[in-house]
This record gives structure tokens, C-alpha cells and sequence, in this order.
């Protein structure tokens, strides 16, 4: 359908122009369902559906970076537009004004219990589209852990639903025989793994009584609009209200000692399971005889402290050739020192003390500082 | 009344009209090339490891201040933000004042870097540019700008070698750590950075941008890419969106010791404020700042607060304190068109007074 229809011109804009199209037809048969018309199509975001049908087949034909791009607008469009549907939705499929009050009161008091996100968390229903604004923060954490990982996708994602706090005393279990100390790797790793976990579940247990503080204060915030008489007749002011919502209740948060701790303990509890995976992997590699991350650590210890001696060293030469030039102009013309002014730092108070003498006695100056 | 009323007909515009912007702007990108940064002629004067020192070409012939203007950016981020495009270029605006400016770029750090110490940097690679300056310029002194963190480092510089510094400016620079509200200190102070560097070795610029972007999520990561639709249809707004884009994430790894360093000796230990900030064998003490001082700071800042910039007043030994305030945020002082305006401008005249 896309294909038949595209030109070189305008492949982009005509392709969107189609889908418009079918955009309004679905539209159409919304507004006629909410007037209690009956519908012939399904009526479950029409908007979306016309927008990944698009991008399913432009996106082919774009380079990863305009991609990446087009994939966080549309995902941000996504949002933007989910919040005024409901509400509009519910409003004028009841033929009423918008209940956008029990709209925000259906968000459950303990939502994360047991759920691996925001947006599970609060189910399917409405609520579960404004919250899913607040998967934000969370999916940023976990694109950068797996990326630590090298590996890719959510693999905590869905290993975090209730993990019981007691698991972590079966990998205490001690081990035994020849493969002793490799029984002790994998279960400290287990270990290590089960804490990261608790602490994973404890950081989304966090931003989920920031998401309902924030739809507590939206809700007060559109009593106060209503006590005004002022009015949100936008979709994108209703979205910017709702972004400038959550960042206000999400900075009151996170500036808690309470959430320092959580943070901390988060990617503290990351890095430790990353230590010991490396340390594993290293004696993988040692068993290879290949070079290890350890031994390769200690070289480049060993090359920085070579590159210091290098520098004192070169600074001490260029220093003792110019003492050196200066001692026959000095013994032919006493007292005019025609020696270039030395800029000496704390860098180069290393200089042995016969350099250091030296300097002095050819009125290089003296070290202000020290 | 009822607060949200948004008739299905208004929704349904926005949508398409979303939709439109959407579709035309993907040709627009598509079109953008590569993102060009940096856009002021520029030498390079000296080259060490990483590091680049560059010296930049004035706009015009007229007068120049015979004290050459060292700029000394910070580690995180790269420095061509003081440059990003031919209207909002803080470098060039410094130029038509007539400095004669010299900036470290310190490139990016691998693994053969993870051994380097604030004392490598501070007292290693920004005195050897000093070096190189006072003798290409044939100057004693040098005038010394320095940049957020590179403002840390210049003070930490001035302290320890006062008489090869003239006038230190310092910008957006966080001297007091621990002001209350200073989310990054507060949440550095739970981290266990030896075990962070120890395992990571160099600390990935993803994991700073995670930080940075964790600061401000909804604005950062969500609301921005709403306002950039807006932004698609018009080529050049949508350039320089990108390069900005560019700039945010194209964030050098932190050799791993001066990172260790920096997170516990500032943002833990507070050591501007408290004392007991040692590079190498030498204690860095503010009170030994003797020459003029111009700190600039962003009242909207919300990585530096203005407390955290302010607690300078009191704690150098400069008898020529002078402070300047830009009603802005910590990049808006670069890039926006009032602080092109009013920065530049300020540095100009505080620094030709004074040379």
C-alpha cells in the first residue's frame, strides 16, 4: 500500500498524508461510538496505530541516528497524547464532564508490591498510561546497566516481581569438595546478584510513591485551575502540566537523604555484582593464558608512574642546561644573570637537591607557595 | 468548571498536526549531515598525550590585551559548548573584546589515562599550557578562565602558583559542595567511589550522562523531545537542536584516579570549604588567591546552585572580588542570546581594566 503510493518527492509526507486519512476515518467512527453510534473498527488508539503503521515502513530507510530520534518523539508523542485521551475519551463517551477526578483516584495505593515497573504496576486501565510517564527515570537506569554489562535488553526487567528476601540465605549454603572455591564464586555472585535485585526493587518501590504523589499534586493542581475558572482546551498544555508536575514532585524527592541512600545503594549493589563478574571473567582468561584486566591495571599503573619520571626527568635536563649556559656568561659578566626566568611550580620541585641549587644559585627564583 | 476540557476535534488537530511535523521533519533530518561544533578558526599550540592546546583567531585587527586568556574547561563534557555555533559562540564574543584566548581541550581519556591524578592534571598538564602560553605570548602572567570543574582546577592552580596568574576568572564553578539542594553532592556522598573505580577503572561519560540527565528526567528526557517536533520543520533551529544533542552525550570516559579524587575530596570531603585538598605533595589553600577575581555563576543553575558558587566571597585572599549573576542556567550562560549579550561583554571589560 505504502510503496504504490510513494513518490521521490514526497515519500514521507505522502505516506503520512495516507495514514492521516485512515487516522480521521477511525477518528470519525471514535466520536460516533462515544455519541452511542455503534463502531465498526476497533477504536483502542487510533492515533497510535496510524503512527507505528507509518513508521513501520519508513523506518527501514532511516539511519540510526535520525532513528533514535524519531523513536523518543514518537514515544513522547505517544505520551502526550495517551493523557488527553483519556480524558477526553472518558468525558465524551459518557456524554458528561470528564470524571478526571476518579480518573486519578483509580491509581492503587501500593501498586509495587510486587511489580517490575510503573507501568505494570498500575495495570491496564487509564491510570496506566499516565503513569507510564514515570518509567522514565527507571528505563534510563536500566539502558545504562545493561550497557555496563555489555549486555542488551531488560534482564532484571523481569526477574524482579517479588524476590523474596529470604532466597538469599540459600546461596549461603558452603560448598564442598575439589570445585570448592568456584561454588563459593557463584554463590557470592548470586549473592551479589539477589542484593542488587532487593535494591532494584526498592528504587522502583521509590519512584511509584513519587508517580502517585504526582498525580496527587496534578489533581490539586487542576482543583485550583477549576477554582479559577481556567481551563486546559489543549492536549499539549495538559501534557506540559503533567511533565512540570511530575519534574516539581520528582526534585522535592530525590533531593531526601532517603533517596541518596536508595541511589547509592543501587549502584553500589550494581557495581559490586559487575566486580565480581570481572573477577571471574579474568580467571576465565588467566585459565587461557590470556592477558588479564588485572594484570593489564597493574601495566598501566606502572606506565602512569613511568610517565611521571619521564616528565621530573625531562624538566631536571632542560633545568640543568640552562644552569649550565648561564655558568660562563655569569663567571665572564658577574651579577647580570642574562638566565630566561624559570616558572617553577610545585611540579617541578622534585628536581634532586644539586638541581635545586643549582637553580637557586642562578636566580631562578623561588617557589611562591610553598 | 471543569478544569480539563479538550473538545475531540482540538485533540484530534493536535494529533495530526503532530503528525505532519513528524513526517515533514524526518526529511528534514535526514537532510541535517553531519552535525559541524566548534566554528571559530583555531590553532593548535601544543599537543601532550590527549590534551590540545589551541589558540583561537580573532574576528578583527583592532586591539588585542597583551595578557593572553587561558580557558580551562572541564573533563566532563567537551569544551566546543563555548563555541557551538557562529551566533552563540562565547569564544568568538571574547575575541571581539579583544583577548587573545588560548583553550585546553583535554580530548578523551582511554584506558592508558586511568592512572592520571588531579596532581597530573592540575599541576602536570594545565601548568605546562602555562608554560606554553606566557612563552608564545611572551608574557609572565596569563589571565585564566575557568569552567565548572575547570574552575575547581583553576582555583586549585592559582593557590598553588599565584604568580604566573594575573586576573582568574571563574565560571558556573562550584566551591562549596554541600549547599543544601546540590542533588549531585548529595547523591555522591553514598557512592562508593573506590569500588566504582576500582571495578570500572575510567568512569563511562554514559554513566555521568545518566547522572546529569537523572537531575531533570521529565524535561530531559521526555518534554525535550515533544518541544523538538516543534522544532523539525525549521532547518536551522533544527541544527542547532542537534548539536546541542550532540553535546549533551558526547561525554568523555573520567580517567579513573582524578575521578576517585574529585568525588572524595569535593563532593564528600568538601574540601574547598574544609580544607585538606593535597595534589601531589602540596595542600591547596584558597586564602594564598591573592590576584583579581570575577566569579560568574547562573541563578537558574541547577548543577552549580548559586550558593555553591557564591561561598567564593570569602574564602580567597583577593582584596578584588567581583561577582556577575546571569539570570540563566548553567548551559543558557554559553549558548542563550542574552548571555551572548551580557557575558562576553562583562569578561571583556572586567579583564581590560585589569591587564
Amino acid at each position: 500500500m505504502y510503496n504504490s503510493q510513494m513518490s521521490k518527492q514526497g515519500f514521507w509526507d505522502e505516506n503520512l498524508q495516507l495514514l492521516q486519512q485512515e487516522y480521521w476515518r477511525r477518528w470519525s467512527e471514535l466520536v460516533r461510538a462515544a455519541s452511542g453510534g455503534e463502531s465498526a473498527l476497533p477504536v483502542d488508539s487510533p492515533w497510535e496505530m496510524s503512527l507505528a503503521h507509518w513508521w513501520q515502513a519508513v523506518s527501514p530507510a532511516v539511519p540510526p541516528v535520525a532513528r533514535d530520534f524519531m523513536v523518543r518523539m514518537m514515544e513522547q508523542g505517544r505520551q502526550f497524547f495517551r493523557m488527553a485521551d483519556i480524558f477526553t475519551t472518558a468525558a465524551h463517551a459518557a456524554g458528561e464532564e470528564p470524571d478526571w477526578k476518579d480518573l486519578l483516584d483509580r491509581i492503587p495505593t501500593d501498586p509495587f508490591s510486587t511489580s517490575g515497573s510503573v507501568t505494570e504496576a498500575v495495570g491496564d486501565g487509564p491510570t496506566q498510561k499516565v503513569m507510564g510517564f514515570w518509567d522514565l527515570p527507571l528505563h534510563s537506569w536500566e539502558r545504562l546497566a545493561m550497557s555496563l554489562l555489555s549486555l542488551s535488553g531488560d534482564l532484571f526487567g523481569n526477574v524482579i516481581p517479588g524476590v523474596p528476601m529470604e532466597v538469599g540465605r540459600f546461596f549461603s549454603v558452603p560448598g564442598t569438595g575439589f570445585s570448592r572455591e568456584e561454588q563459593a564464586d557463584q554463590q557470592r555472585l548470586l549473592q551479589l546478584l539477589h542484593k542488587y535485585l532487593q535494591a532494584l526493587q526498592e528504587y522502583r518501590r521509590f519512584f511509584s510513591r513519587i508517580g502517585r504523589e504526582s498525580t496527587a499534586r496534578l489533581r490539586d493542581t487542576l482543583d485550583h485551575l477549576a477554582a479559577k475558572g481556567e481551563v486546559i482546551d489543549t492536549a499539549r498544555r495538559l501534557y506540559d502540566l503533567w511533565a512540570v508536575t511530575c519534574e516539581e514532585v520528582y526534585i522535592e524527592w530525590v533531593s531526601s537523604a532517603d533517596y541518596a541512600r536508595i541511589n547509592g545503594d543501587l549502584v553500589n549493589s550494581f557495581i559490586a555484582v559487575k566486580r565480581l563478574m570481572s573477577k571471574l571473567l579474568d580467571a576465565r582468561l588467566d585459565a587461557l593464558n590470556m592477558p588479564t584486566r588485572r594484570e593489564l591495571r597493574a601495566v598501566q599503573a606502572r606506565m602512569q608512574e613511568n610517565r611521571r619520571e619521564n616528565r621530573r626527568l625531562c624538566l631536571e635536563l632542560e633545568a640543568l642546561k640552562r644552569v649550565m649556559a648561564a655558568a660562563p656568561n655569569k663567571s665572564e659578566q658577574p651579577g647580570s644573570a642574562p638566565v630566561k626566568s624559570s616558572h617553577k611550580s610545585p611540579a617541578r620541585k622534585k628536581s634532586t637537591p644539586v638541581i635545586s641549587a643549582a637553580l637557586k644559585n642562578a636566580g631562578t627564583g623561588s617557589n611562591e607557595t610553598h | 468548571m471543569k478544569p480539563i476540557d479538550i473538545p475531540p476535534e482540538q485533540l484530534a488537530a493536535e494529533m495530526a498536526e503532530y503528525s505532519r511535523k513528524l513526517g515533514h521533519g524526518l526529511t528534514n533530518l535526514l537532510n541535517a549531515q553531519e552535525v559541524d561544533t566548534g566554528v571559530t578558526p583555531r590553532q593548535a599550540v601544543y599537543c601532550e598525550d590527549k590534551l590540545t592546546l589551541y589558540r583561537y583567531q580573532g574576528v578583527d585587527e583592532g586591539w588585542r590585551n597583551p595578557v593572553p586568556l587561558l580557558i580551562v574547561y572541564a573533563l566532563v563534557n567537551r569544551p566546543y559548548m563555548t563555541d557551538i555555533q557562529e551566533d552563540r559562540s562565547t569564544l568568538r564574543n571574547l575575541l571581539v573584546q579583544g583577548q587573545d584566548i588560548y583553550l585546553i581541550d583535554w580530548g578523551y581519556p582511554d584506558d592508558a589515562d586511568a592512572g592520571l591524578t588531579l596532581d597530573d592534571y592540575i599541576n602536570g598538564y594545565i601548568d605546562r599550557c602555562v608554560d606554553q602560553v606566557c612563552e608564545a605570548s611572551g608574557q609572565q602572567q596569563i589571565n585564566m578562565l575557568g569552567i565548572c570543574q575547570g574552575g575547581v582546577f583553576s582555583l586549585c592552580y592559582t593557590a598553588l602558583h599565584q604568580s604566573k596568574v594575573k586576573n582568574l576568572i571563574t565560571m558556573v564553578t562550584p566551591v562549596d559542595f554541600q549547599t543544601p539542594g546540590n542533588l549531585l553532592s548529595s547523591w555522591a556522598r553514598r557512592i562508593d567511589i573506590d569500588l566504582l573505580v576500582d571495578t570500572l577503572g575510567n568512569v563511562p561519560g554514559e554513566l555521568l550522562n545518566w547522572i546529569f540527565l537523572s537531575l531533570k528526567p521529565f524535561t530531559l528526557i521526555g518534554q525535550k523531545y515533544v518541544n523538538m517536533v516543534d522544532l523539525l520543520e525549521d532547518e536551522t533551529r533544527l541544527k542547532n537542536f542537534l548539536r546541542m544533542e550532540k553535546w549533551i552525550f558526547d561525554s568523555p570516559d573520567q580517567a579513573g584516579e582524578s575521578f576517585r579524587q574529585f568525588v572524595k575530596d569535593f563532593f564528600q570531603n568538601n574540601g574547598l570549604i574544609n580544607g585538606g585538598v593535597r595534589l601531589g605533595e602540596w595542600l591547596v589553600e584558597l586564602k594564598k588567591i591573592t590576584c583579581p577575581l570575577l566569579n560568574i555563576y547562573g541563578e537558574q543553575d541547577h548543577l552549580v546552585p548559586p550558593d555553591a558558587s557564591r561561598a567564593l566571597r570569602d574564602l580567597t585572599g583577593s582584596s578584588d572580588y567581583s561577582e556577575v549573576a546571569f539570570p540563566g542556567g548553567h548551559i543558557g550562560i554559553y549558548v542563550s542570546s542574552s548571555a551572548q549579550k551580557t557575558i562576553p561583554p562583562a569578561i571583556g571589560r572586567w579583564l581590560n581594566e585589569r591587564s
